[in-house]
């Protein structure tokens, strides 16, 4: 049991970083268009290089 | 350069923004359908050196490009995007698409954080519920406790925001909604569970706290999404129009001026992938035009020279030369903007009512808890809190004021769509009552482009000076007929002192004589006496002071798609009736095609009004359907009322409805997304009064917990939001 005083503050640690991780991806329009890439797997284009995107994010 | 100039090509910079040598440019590429279109534009740009990104989101149709202004111009970026068949317009009010995309951002985020605490909130209590039952170590409940106060203070102060600011804003204007009783029992909820931590004994209610502003935030998510979809239709139109305009001068050099400097009658010069900045007539040219965002059509027209085009519709067939018939102010896309904005600011009277209604409920609500906890502090004080917190949270007055506008505005989008729009907003309540449908013959269910198909001269005049006279009468006439003489005009015969009797005629001075062109009635005022020959079809007769020169008689096609709107209405259950100005031969035989049983003829509009009037008086409910201008009267006094707009009557046409498309079809189909409006109202409102009406009492009776009264009002009220969703799907 005694455990638990270990993995509660550790679980609240993971709270933080989740929440951290969400508003950094909501900040950074990942939520912005819901519809597209959903489509996109089902667009058989031949000369799509697998490469997805050609947005060059740093 | 004029002052004007200089505001417009500055206006075009704010496109761009730049930051550390790096340039930011946001602009809709109208064209883009499907994610096809967005990874057509991602290749085309790919290759152009000094481009650092571009993002599409294809359900917005916005390109964003990050590019180095220093090795890679703008122009080169939208002459690609161009090349590819996508027309690169700037958004207007970038300010308000980026306080909405913010909104929209700030709401994710709040339901994230309440989301993601919510959860592991879940965790720790699971332990402490279970701790309750079968004993817990007192140190680790208090561990428990303490880390759900840790997680509920940022998820009721962050995400919670919103609450408990409406609930300030609704305390400080005395005006009580749904905020108040929600951020009440969240901030009691919390206090309670605060000082109950603190004093290390009682109950703690951290978690009904955090699934309640979680619950909330989710379907006003749903509310505020379904908000800004209906906004996009509108500002779309608006953003259709170019920023400036090539205008041709008298000795065929052309200037660039702004939007708002466009006069009637200036020559402006239209290219390819443009949208027409007013509306015109084409002097030059053939091409074909795209109207998808005015009417709903989605082929692209054929237009040549003498033809109108509209304002905010996209060339997309050849470089063509337009005389501007109306200003920008006056051109209909600019009509039809602000009917729509006029439509979604004004609240029908069904949703008035509802929010008083909502407001004494909220009232209702906050005695009747203090009268729980009164009642529970005599009989049991140990449960008095808690009835009262479940009775404070399981009210919902959110069918009322919540889920209204979303239904509306939804079935108000689903409709533009279609080439219909909706100009008052008590017109979708009324329409689904509607058990009558009269409608009009000549540019209703007629195409409205009459034909002279036989002249029987009458007077001692050869037959192109006859058609001169008439040609030269009719252009002062709105009556659709009058199109038919059109062509035969002679610019040498012109008329003056226009004179126009509505279901008559018309009559002018040619060349120092009256004139006169029309119904026999019309001809006798000026000639008693004259005894022309009889005559069937639709006759317009011509005459001078002295005698009858000519008898014309025109014949108008139904419109292809006449039949199978009417019998769609009639298997709507309506009655269909048919009221025309017509001659009762034509009237009757239009009638029998259509299947139209009660038809009456030779109306005037005074006869029209007074036949409305007297089926409304035995009880029935009218849809009048007409041509906007001649009908003006009877669309007035039908319970509501449909313009056939054919593009250039928006604007006079006193109508509840204009539809934008001359397409028929869209008539059923706006009765059926009508009711089903009013049936997904009347559900909600059902659902509303029958929740609180069971759960209040089982609440107050201390049946139920407070996380079980917070589960049901968020349940109820994103039951009722996605209720009314379901007014976007279907009804096609």
């Amino acid at each position: 049991m005694s455990s638990l005083y270990i993995l509660i503050p550790v679980s609240m640690l993971l709270l933080v970083a989740a929440i951290a991780g969400f508003i950094w991806a909501v900040n950074k329009d990942q939520f912005e268009d819901l519809e597209r890439q959903g489509s996109e797997a089902l667009d058989l284009d031949e000369d799509d290089d697998g490469s997805g995107s050609i947005t060059r994010d740093r | 350069m004029t002052a004007a100039q200089t505001a417009s090509l500055s206006r075009s910079d704010h496109w761009i923004s730049e930051q550390d040598g790096l340039a930011h440019a946001l602009f809709t590429a109208e064209g883009i359908h499907c994610a096809g279109c967005a990874r057509a534009i991602e290749k085309a740009l790919a290759d152009l050196p000094g481009l650092e990104s571009v993002s599409i989101n294809v359900v917005a149709r916005r390109v964003s490009v990050d590019f180095h202004p220093s090795k890679l111009s703008f122009e080169r970026i939208l002459r690609r995007v161009s090349e590819k068949g996508f027309k690169p317009v700037p958004i207007a009010g970038a300010g308000a698409t980026a306080a909405a995309r913010l909104e929209r951002k700030q709401a994710l985020k709040r339901i994230g954080v309440a989301a993601l605490g919510g959860m592991q909130l879940m965790m720790y209590a699971v332990g402490l519920y279970s701790g309750a039952f079968s004993g817990i170590d007192p140190h680790l409940e208090r561990m428990l406790q303490w880390s759900c106060l840790a997680i509920t203070t940022p998820v009721l102060f962050y995400s919670g925001a919103p609450i408990l600011a409406g609930a300030w804003r609704e305390w400080r204007l005395g005006s009580l909604g749904m905020d108040t009783s929600i951020g009440l029992a969240v901030v009691l909820a919390y206090t309670a569970s605060v000082i109950n931590t603190l004093r290390g004994t009682g109950t703690v209610y951290f978690d009904t706290v955090t699934m309640f502003i979680l619950f909330v935030l989710i379907a006003r998510y749903f509310e505020l999404s379904a908000r800004h979809r209906s906004c996009a239709a509108t500002e779309a139109l608006a953003c259709s129009l170019p920023e400036s305009v090539q205008r041709v001068l008298t000795d065929g050099t052309t200037e660039r001026v702004s939007l708002a400097e466009i006069r009637a009658g200036d020559r402006l010069r239209v290219t390819v992938g443009q949208a027409i900045p007013v509306d015109g007539r084409i002097l030059e040219g053939q091409t074909r035009v795209d109207e998808a965002l005015l009417t709903g059509e989605s082929m692209a027209l054929h237009r040549g020279p003498g033809e109108r085009v509209l304002g905010g519709a996209i060339n997309v067939g050849a470089a063509i030369l337009i005389e501007a018939t109306r200003s920008a102010q006056e051109s209909t896309v600019n009509t039809i903007v602000r009917l729509l904005e006029r439509a979604s600011q004004s609240r029908p009277r069904i949703a008035l009512l509802a929010d008083r209604i909502a407001r004494n409920f909220v009232f209702a609500v906050l005695v009747l808890t203090v009268c729980v906890g009164a009642a529970w502090a005599y009989f049991d004080p140990s449960r008095a809190f808690e009835a009262m917190l479940a009775t404070l949270a399981v009210t919902c007055p959110c069918a009322l004021s919540l889920a209204m506008p979303a239904a509306l505005a939804t079935t108000m989008e689903s409709l533009s769509t279609r080439g219909l729009l909706v100009t008052r907003s008590d017109a979708l309540e009324t329409l689904a009552g509607v058990d009558t449908v009269a409608l009009d013959k000549t540019g209703t269910l007629t195409l409205g482009a009459p034909q002279i198909i036989a002249t029987e001269l009458l007077g001692n005049l050869p037959q192109p000076a006859v058609l001169a006279h008439a040609a030269a009468l009719e252009r002062g006439s709105a009556h659709p007929l009058a199109a038919a003489f059109l062509p035969f005009a002679n610019p040498a015969l012109q008329a003056e002192g226009f004179e126009e009797v509505a279901g008559k005629g018309v009559e002018a001075r040619i060349a120092g004589q009256r004139w006169r062109i029309g119904t026999l009635d019309f001809i006798h005022e000026l000639l008693p006496g004259a005894k022309p020959p009889a005559a069937a079809h639709a006759t317009s007769w011509l005459a001078n002071e002295h005698a009858i020169m000519a008898r014309f008689e025109i014949a108008d096609g139904l419109r292809p798609e006449a039949k199978e709107a009417v019998a769609k209405l009639r298997e709507l259950g309506l009655e269909v009736q048919l009221l025309s100005g017509d001659r009762p031969q034509i009237v009757a035989d239009t009638a029998r095609q259509l299947g139209i049983d009660r038809f009456a003829a030779a109306q005037t509009p005074d006869d029209k009004l007074k036949h409305v009037s007297d089926l409304q008086r035995r009880g029935h409910r009218v849809l009048m359907i007409g041509d906007g201008i001649n009908d003006g009267p009877v669309l007035a006094a039908a319970d509501v009322s449909l313009a056939m707009g054919g593009g250039t009557a928006i604007a006079q046409a006193a109508a509840d409805l204009v539809l934008l498309r001359p397409d028929l079809r869209a008539l059923p189909q706006a009765i059926v997304a009508a009711r089903r409006c009013a049936r997904i109202i009347r559900q909600n409102f059902c659902w509303a009064i029958g929740y609180n009406l069971s759960a209040v009492p089982l609440a107050a009776f201390g049946l139920i917990s407070p996380w079980l009264a917070a589960l049901g009002m968020s349940a109820s009220s994103l039951l009722v939001v996605l209720n009314a969703q379901r007014l976007r799907k279907g009804a096609a």
